[in-house]
């Protein structure tokens, strides 16, 4: 750092003090604040408004907060067009992402106040309930960055996930080995351990860490009152230390379920969100 | 301690070849280096890359010479301590030494070089992806769904559709419709539900008054187009703009049907108009429209005129009279009336009702009801009949014969002139004096006749009609062609012409009466007909405007009991639009009552 010329200090510390700040505080809370006033706005100005009979998406308020809420939809959803896209033009990423978030969580109010509080079984409230999926699973998401990465590092214990599959390759290997000189029935477990495949995992079952069909742990209940017996007490440990390293394995694939989630809500749900939109739009206009 | 090293290779054929040797020493070293008790020509293996020494209790140590390490099960390290028995499998790069020991025999360490495999297969396991379908393909099929069966589907079912006359009980034929509902439609269209191109005729089309009026083909216009083109005030800015937008988006623009009537707003019934429709044209409208006969009005609590009644101002004439409640008003309906006395609570009428109480149903004193019937829904009042109400006390009945009571016909003077100049049991004078006829001949006996000069009789008639008369007591004597008569009564059911007035909903101390701002006590017929001072029928006892606004402002008022927009009492549609029908009297002839009066 002393070897940078000194007239370019104020802009090495802005690109150090932007580099440590959460996309969440970017620029003192610019997107926070800007988010709040038009929220606030929208509030304020739905009492002040007077619209006959009632408020409703079909006044020239609820057309103005419908119109305003489109595009914003629209513009969020590009999100995925411009980080895919390196570039220092258009805002930094970290500014847009900023603006995504909290732009995302004024829709709730820009998008409910247009309903004027009337949901129905139809096209329209579908796509506002799309429109709260998709911000709720936002949220989920940015809570789940904050407090899980924490976790996910702590249960790897210095490895990679290659190692974990390694070591449990490894220890598969041993089991092959030590459970030749088993008789029929303790063998045919150790075979049905062994062709668990870890990964071969459902949905629920990688979000709850739950596995009440593991073949490993039926193996290792096998071999309950087999002590005394060498080559079973080896093959015992070794299925031991086996459920150690799936429960690590699963732990890691838990982390990483809850972690990812919500992606597979918030994007699909976001196209599906913008495909009811052009429902709501034209179903309006169709029987205007 | 010895070792029993066994090697496995393969051959390019895939054959096994296994070698093993025996080392019967305590420690061994493991490297590239070809001195090495073991032996792994792979170049990321240090030349002396680690050593296994023996620990205590039957365990072993391995530990790297260099800085370089090897993993344990998988897992990386320089150094480590296991239990041969137990079994434990080292990795140097891409060999693997499987160690294990059956007992007390050699330690037996198994020497394979694993394939290559991709390193990323493992790492792909660990992420949801590999448990759920993609998002692309979850978003595409759930673009195609969406859009299939909210747009594709209704709209190609209204485009296909056979144009027909809207049936108001039959669905319509578009498929999926029902999910571009934004509401349910009021009670009146509620038949509508399921038939959305009744309305919605044309796509991108919106609503058309004619479309309205394939129903309400009855509906006139509210005035002629061009006066409400001409009373329509100047709209504001912000109107304007608004109306320019909604045009380019294709509404048909101010005074359609629509602009008053919004639909689907909820079950129930339709929401009433708001009162900026009407004062729109009629806030100010004298100065736009100047031969206008209306007042100004845009708001019941701040600028509405004065009530006005329509009444029967001239006596015995069927002509009616508006004017306003502020102007004298005399009532000339043809009867001397006095509420307040017969609404007194003590005197003659009090003392009367409380002598035939149990007959009629009168309390001690009478009371608005005993005259003013409600009618059936409660709305209005019926015609007051002389038969029901006045005549329990002022009768009509003018002879007796055993039993019976004769009465004269109330309503036609003709036939109570012939009724009494026919009548042969008036006391007339006696032919004869001082002698009585015996038995059923004597008078008012069954065979008793009056043979002498009916002159009484026509004295009666002509007393009966004078103004202190039978007749005359109620009604106005007057002559017609030459004969003592009475002026025609003319009643009015309803004094308002352009609005109504729904008693049912006020009355019955239905709602509370309301004093200087606070809820007081009941309302009853007095707190606002003031009948109970009024000394003469000619006085109009219907309220003004003031008392009404005790509870009803205009719609925005937040400090009124009962806010109230125009379509309270008003309607915009001239005829089906609500007005209740004016109540007709059924009688042609309103005419005098008599009482016999003997001379």
């Amino acid at each position: 750092m002393a070897s940078l010329p000194k007239a370019n200090f104020a802009f090495h510390d802005r690109r150090r003090d932007t580099d440590h700040e959460s996309f969440l505080a970017h620029r003192g809370f610019r997107w926070l604040k800007i988010a709040t006033v038009l929220m606030l706005t929208v509030v304020v100005s739905y009492f002040l408004v007077d619209v006959e009979p009632r408020h409703n998406g079909g006044t020239w308020y609820g057309y103005t907060l419908g119109t305003i809420g489109l595009l914003l939809i629209l513009w969020l959803s590009l999100l995925g067009v411009r980080k895919r896209k390196m570039s220092e033009k258009y805002f930094s990423l970290k500014g847009w992402t900023s603006a995504h978030v909290y732009l995302g969580l004024a829709l709730i109010v820009i998008g409910t106040w247009h309903t004027g509080f009337q949901l129905g079984w139809n096209v329209h409230t579908l796509a506002w309930a799309l429109m709260m999926l998709v911000i709720l699973s936002g949220i989920y998401g940015i809570v789940v960055y904050s407090v899980l990465p924490r976790s996910l590092s702590n249960n790897r214990r210095e490895m990679t996930r290659e190692q974990m599959v390694d070591g449990l390759d490894a220890l598969d290997r041993q089991l092959e080995t030590a459970a030749q000189p088993l008789d029929r029935h303790l063998a045919d477990v150790v075979i049905a351990a062994l062709d668990q495949d870890v990964f071969k995992a459902g949905f629920l079952a990688r979000l709850t860490g739950k596995y009440p069909r593991c073949a490993t742990r039926k193996a290792l209940r096998a071999f309950d009152g087999t002590g005394g017996d060498e080559a079973a007490d080896k093959v015992r440990s070794l299925l031991a230390r086996r459920q150690a390293q799936l429960d690590q394995i699963r732990r890691h694939m838990r982390y990483k379920a809850l972690l990812e989630v919500w992606l597979f809500i918030h994007i699909p749900a976001t196209i599906l969100l913008i495909a009811a939109l052009t429902a709501h739009v034209v179903s309006v206009f169709y029987y205007w | 301690m010895a070792f029993l090293i066994r090697t496995i290779d393969f051959t390019a054929t895939g054959r096994e070849i296994v070698r093993d040797r025996e080392l019967a020493q305590d420690s061994l070293t493991i490297g590239r280096a070809a001195e090495n008790d073991i032996h792994l020509p792979d170049l990321a293996v240090e030349q002396q890359h680690a050593r296994i020494d023996p620990a205590t209790g039957g365990q072993l140590t391995a530990e790297a010479v260099g800085t370089l390490g090897f993993t344990v099960d998988g897992r990386t390290t320089t150094s480590a301590t296991f239990k041969p028995q137990e079994g434990v499998e080292l990795g140097f790069a891409s060999y693997r030494l499987a160690v294990t020991q059956d007992g007390d025999g050699p330690v037996t360490i198994v020497i394979t070089q694993k394939e290559d495999k991709p390193a990323t297969d493992a790492a792909k396991g660990f992420e949801l992806a590999s448990a759920l379908p993609s998002k692309r393909a979850m978003a595409w099929a759930g673009l195609i769904a969406v859009l299939l069966a909210f747009l594709a589907v209704p709209i190609y079912t209204n485009l296909t559709r056979e144009r027909v006359e809207p049936d108001y009980k039959k669905p319509g034929q578009t498929i999926m419709d029902a999910s571009w509902s934004t509401g349910d439609l009021s009670v009146k269209h509620h038949g509508l539900e399921d038939n959305c191109e009744a309305c919605h005729v044309d796509a991108f089309v919106s609503v058309r008054d004619e479309t309205c009026l394939t129903c309400h083909e009855k509906i006139d216009d509210h005035a002629k187009i061009d006066r409400q083109l001409t009373s329509r005030g100047p709209m504001s800015r912000g109107d304007q703009f608004l109306w320019a937008v909604a045009e380019t988006f294709g509404k048909e623009g101010p005074g359609n049907c629509t602009t008053c009537h919004t639909e689907h707003e909820g079950a129930g019934r339709m929401e009433p108009t708001p009162q900026k429709f009407c004062a729109e044209c009629h806030d100010g409208m004298d100065t736009r429209l100047k031969d206008t006969q209306l007042a100004n009005a845009a708001d019941f609590g701040t600028a509405h005129p004065q009530l006005s009644a329509v009444f029967y101002g001239e006596l015995g004439s069927k002509k009616t009279t508006r004017l306003s409640l502020d102007k004298p008003i005399v009532e000339q309906n043809g009867l001397k009336f006095p509420h307040e006395l017969h609404l007194r609570k003590t005197g003659g009428v009090a003392r009367m009702a409380g002598n035939i109480g149990s007959k009629r149903d009168y309390g001690p004193a009478l009371e608005c009801k005993d005259c003013h019937e409600p009618t059936a829904d409660r709305y209005g009042f019926k015609p007051v009949e002389m038969e029901e109400a006045c005549e329990a006390c002022h009768s009509l009945v003018y002879d007796k014969v055993g039993d019976t009571f004769r009465t004269l016909r109330h309503g036609d003077v003709d036939q109570m002139r012939a009724d009494l100049a026919a009548m042969d049991r008036a006391p007339r004078r006696p032919i004869t004096t001082g002698r009585q006829r015996p038995g059923d001949y004597a008078q008012g006996q069954r065979f008793y006749q009056d043979f002498g000069r009916p002159s009484r009789n026509y004295i009666g008639i002509n007393q009966a009609l004078s103004p202190k008369g039978v007749c005359g007591e109620c009604h106005i004597p007057t002559t017609r062609g030459g004969r003592a008569d009475v002026v025609p009564v003319y009643l009015n059911q309803s004094f308002l012409k352009h609005s109504w007035f729904d008693h049912k909903s006020h009355g019955d101390a239905a709602f509370e009466k309301i004093e200087g701002g606070q809820r007081q006590g009941e309302e009853t017929c007095i707190s606002c007909h003031a009948a109970d001072v009024s000394k003469t029928s000619e006085d109009l006892l219907m309220p003004k405007i003031a008392e009404c606004r005790d509870c009803h402002l205009g719609e925005k008022a937040r400090q009124a009991p009962v806010p109230s927009s125009c379509a309270m009492c008003h309607s915009y549609h001239p005829k089906p639009g609500g007005v209740p029908e004016r109540r007709k009297d059924a009688r042609d002839k309103q005419v005098a009552m008599i009482t016999r009066k003997t001379g």
